[in-house]
């Protein structure tokens, strides 16, 4: 992860936006550090394509400021920000090459000999490795190929900070895992802060230094990948990222370093590690991730064990997916598939009672 | 169930050759075969007889005297040039009001769009005779417009040069604005439809790439609405070239366009010869630049 | 980035103003009393009395009618059927010429389709005696023909936008191909008829240039009658007229939209309303 200076690169102040009496965006702050690939998270009209294209200047805050670099951009129009935009559908222009596509933002620059413009848009070409491609037209090459011009045409003029609308949506699941590792690489060579939107929890664990998770026109909480992944802030940033088990719980008591929870969904009192504040008798929610979950046959040592038949199970391959019946609850747990077999190489299988358990530390509190 | 062999044939083939050959048959007998006689007629022999034609016996087979004449003679050369400058004007200004305006009409709100559009095609539906005629009240020496004009022009010269009326009737300036007029909506409607159909984001695309609005539209929407600008160009040129109503009725007398021509050499004149090849010379002029046209479209479907 | 285009806005108004004041000023100068029709006189409604009373101007109306509704119809059914034939069958001999056939009458100068199709009538009557004599016969011929292409236009333009599995499916559930188009295809493409009637009878009612070339004695459509009179000059009934004409249509095409863009929005409303209660 990049270092981050004193004063942060991007500053987003109490940011606002309403159309008419909606509320896109409520009051958003955030920073965000050179040669960041910062992430925003969020299911459709949480707010973060509106952030992005305010940050593009398409849109003006209705409240709050921005500042890049020191510089508040609110008065300066698209045209003028040193930040460009890869767009959602790409938007490469139909009626020019690939090479006029690229160098599209070039002929703006004032003092850029047409020799240097040309080895500008050579090199950026060479980049994505689309030299080949140059010459043709946006309608004679791949998606896969497209999505490559518009990274290129909008790192063609240096940005000091490039916005990525969906960079992966219109792709298809193989060419995408591959891009992803593509785009980090483009970003580490070229330094270029990154600030992607996305929908997709895995392309902004995969692809971030850090995430922003949005709900409804507000951050809900901003971290690394595993911050958010292992302690959620929430539980709809528990649910967003990833698959959670989550239950209603009573707080019974501190019992350090533990914390005793009544769960009546899991019939029985539960252990986790201890957080302050709480006090006894408080309602909170318990969330454990299907992956912490153990199966087993026989009932294993230690705390947070429940009895339970297994309802339901799936094979994806590398691992399985089990539904377990508890007294009080359905609950997933993934096991991975270590050893290579038939059938009977199975943990346990359908309508097998199997005893359920997690390490006090694997599980979540969460207040809200 | 017992099916006749004729009921069998119609569900496989007779429905489709009847789908195809009923408006196929109209078209070949009432258009194809008017068109074809009319070619023929321009290599025929003009005489004085009932038709007044002739091909063969005492005439060649071939006469080639229309054409020659339409080549060297100076009344249907003018004609050419007056008919092609007056629809070329016309077209150009038309381009020039009806760009912006379709453009005007993919920025405004929705609701606004359909009532602006409807503005512009209710003229369609309206009498074209009474259209013409509508401009024919405001351009008459006596009428509230032109009196605008003259005292417009008479504040703005000197006092030698004042005119107590706008000599526009029976000019080529009032043909071209009538036909502006007229055929501004052919213009309008396929620019709007290039210019509705542009993604947005391009424009944003090229703004977040450095380009101010006006380079915005020269890079990005100007070169993408060519093929609106083409179509409304034809859509002009080609009925606006071969005018008969407008020169008639607003037009000069002593500077026909062609379709006046073609109307008098068959009246008047009683030369059908004649006034079919000058016909044909007009089909030339307009349908060959059609065809290279839309052979060119055809070729840029292919390509995508 | 959406700024108000201050330019575009005030060509619009100056363009909309262009299309209207020659129209509003024509309307205004109905009601003048003067004779003098560019000079205004005072109010009156003589010149509808005086037009409603005129014989002829009736007659060529009665006439214009009657060629409009009899062209529009057949052109109507031969239209839609080249249109179906050219959207549906991709490939069969003589195509080419087919669907050159049918766009050509589009764009051949009026003047020309004219003349060669009154060149046609006059040597079919001086060989089989058919037709005797110029009049509603060959007006009408005349727009079926130019009027079809126009048909043809819309509904191909309606039948590319078409799923062509619904066809399929009808076919597959037991229809024969004509039993297809009477339950399937026309039902769906029924607006596409319904315009192309209304712009088919629009055409021929408004037609001047060919009607004048296949006329014969005593056959003066509407605009033939209107075009003659106003040769001589701007005549004040010739104003009445043309208003009666252009409200009547105006309010005809205003009615047509603003129903269309009521049942579209219930359409919009009645969909949404779906989607929510299936959520």
């Amino acid at each position: 992860m990049a270092a981050q200076d004193d004063a942060p690169f991007l500053r987003i102040e109490g940011v606002s936006k309403s159309f008419g009496t909606f509320e896109a965006v409520k009051n958003v702050s955030l920073t965000v550090g050179k040669g960041e690939i910062f992430s925003l998270l969020g299911g459709s009209g949480c707010g973060k394509t509106t952030l992005l294209r305010m940050l593009a200047g398409f849109e003006t805050p209705t409240k709050g400021r921005i500042f890049l670099d020191g510089r508040d951009m609110a008065a300066v129009p698209p045209w003028e920000r040193p930040v460009h935009m890869m767009f959602q559908s790409y938007a490469i222009f139909p009626h020019m090459t690939v090479e006029a596509n690229v160098g599209y933002g070039l002929k703006h620059e004032v003092g850029l000999s047409k020799a240097d413009r040309a080895a500008r848009v050579a090199a950026m070409l060479d980049l994505v490795q689309l030299s080949p491609f140059a010459k043709r037209k946006p309608h004679q090459i791949s998606g896969g190929q497209r999505q490559r011009v518009a990274l290129a045409r909008a790192l063609a003029r240096q940005p000091k900070l490039l916005l990525l609308d969906e960079p992966l949506a219109a792709l298809d699941k193989k060419l995408r895992e591959h891009t992803q590792f593509e785009l980090m690489s483009i970003q580490e060579r070229t330094g270029v802060t990154f600030i992607v939107v996305t929908h997709d929890q895995e392309e902004a664990m995969t692809l971030s230094d850090r995430i922003a998770v949005m709900e409804k026109g507000e951050v809900r909480q901003v971290g690394t990948p595993t911050e958010v992944y292992e302690s959620p802030a929430s539980r709809f940033v528990a649910g967003f990222i990833g698959s959670v088990n989550s239950f209603d719980a009573t707080v019974i008591g501190h019992e350090v370093p533990h914390l005793r929870l009544d769960v009546p969904a899991l019939g029985s009192e539960i252990l986790t590690r201890d957080m302050p504040g709480l006090v006894a008798g408080q309602h909170v929610s318990l969330a454990v991730r299907p992956e912490k979950l153990r199966i087993t046959k026989d009932r294993p040592d230690g705390p947070n064990c429940m009895a339970g038949h297994v309802k339901d199970l799936a094979c994806f391959g590398k691992d399985s997916l089990y539904r377990i019946a508890l007294p009080g609850a359905l609950v997933q747990a993934h096991a991975v598939n270590a050893r290579r077999g038939d059938e009977g190489a199975r943990i346990a299988d359908w309508d097998d009672a199997v005893w359920v358990s997690f390490d006090p530390s694997s599980a979540i509190v969460l207040v809200d | 169930m017992a099916r006749g062999r004729f009921a069998r044939w119609f569900d496989n083939r007779g429905w489709t050759l009847l789908l195809i050959g009923a408006p196929y048959v109209w078209l070949v007998i009432l258009f194809l075969l008017p068109f074809l006689i009319v070619v023929a007629m321009s290599v025929a022999t003009n005489t004085p007889t009932a038709p007044p034609f002739s091909f063969g016996g005492d005439h060649p087979w071939i006469n080639l005297e229309p054409f020659t004449r339409v080549l060297t003679d100076g009344l249907y050369l003018r004609a050419f040039l007056t008919s092609i400058l007056n629809a070329f004007v016309a077209m150009v200004l038309c381009l020039l009001i009806g760009y912006p305006m379709a453009l005007g009409l993919t920025r405004v709100s929705k609701s606004w769009r359909t009532i602006l559009l409807m503005l512009v095609i209710l003229p369609f539906w309206t009498s074209f005779l009474l259209r013409v005629y509508a401009w024919m009240g405001l351009m008459g020496k006596n009428s509230w417009f032109n009196g605008l004009l003259t005292d417009f022009w008479n504040v703005l010269v000197p006092l030698d040069w004042a005119i107590r009326s706008v000599p526009m009737m029976h000019t080529n300036f009032a043909v071209v604005l009538v036909m502006v007029y007229t055929y501004l909506p052919f213009m309008i409607l396929p620019l709007y439809a290039s210019l509705e159909r542009l993604d947005p984001t391009l424009d944003e695309a090229a703004m977040d790439l450095g380009s101010r609005p006006y380079q915005v539209f020269l890079d990005v929407t100007l070169p993408q609405s060519i093929p609106g600008i083409i179509a409304g160009g034809m859509l002009v040129f080609i009925p606006a070239a071969g005018e008969l109503v407008i020169p008639s009725l607003v037009g000069n007398a002593s500077q026909p366009m062609i379709g006046k021509i073609i109307q008098d050499e068959f009246g008047q004149a009683r030369d059908w010869p004649m006034a079919s090849a000058v016909a044909v010379a007009l089909l030339v002029l307009m349908v060959v630049p059609t065809m290279i046209y839309s052979r060119y479209q055809a070729k840029a479907e292919g390509a995508k | 980035m959406k700024r108000s285009p201050v330019f575009l806005v005030s060509i619009l108004c100056f363009g909309f103003a262009f299309l209207y004041i020659p129209i509003l000023s024509m309307i205004v100068y109905s009601f003048n009393a003067s004779r003098l029709a560019t000079v205004w006189g005072g109010f009156s409604t003589k010149w509808y009395v005086s037009l409603l009373s005129n014989e002829a101007v009736i007659n060529a109306l009665v006439l214009s009618l009657q060629i409009a509704v009899v062209s529009a119809t057949i052109a109507t059914i031969l239209g839609t059927m080249a249109g179906i034939a050219l959207a549906r069958f991709t490939k069969f001999r003589g195509r080419t010429l087919f669907s050159g056939l049918v766009t050509a009458p589009l764009i051949m100068p009026e003047v020309i389709t004219g003349i060669s199709m009154l060149i046609f009538f006059i040597l079919m009557a001086d060989w089989i005696g058919w037709p005797g004599q110029r009049g509603f016969t060959t007006i009408t011929l005349a727009h079926i023909t130019f009027c079809m292409v126009f048909v043809t236009t819309v509904v191909s333009a309606r039948m590319v936008q078409t799923d062509r599995a619904i066809e399929e499916a009808a076919m597959d559930l037991g229809s024969r191909p004509w039993q297809v188009m009477f339950d399937i295809t026309l039902p769906v493409i029924s607006p596409a008829i319904v315009s192309g009637w209304l712009l088919a009878f629009t055409i021929s009612l408004d037609d001047v240039v060919i009607s004048s070339f296949v006329t014969g004695p005593g056959s003066t459509t509407l605009p033939l009658l209107v075009w003659s009179k106003v040769k001589l000059g701007v005549t004040p009934d010739i104003n009445a007229l043309a208003t009666l004409m252009i409200v009547t249509v105006g309010i005809g095409v205003a009615a047509a939209g603003i129903i269309l863009h009521r049942s579209e929005k219930r359409r919009l409303a009645e969909e949404r309303l779906a989607f929510r209660n299936n959520d």
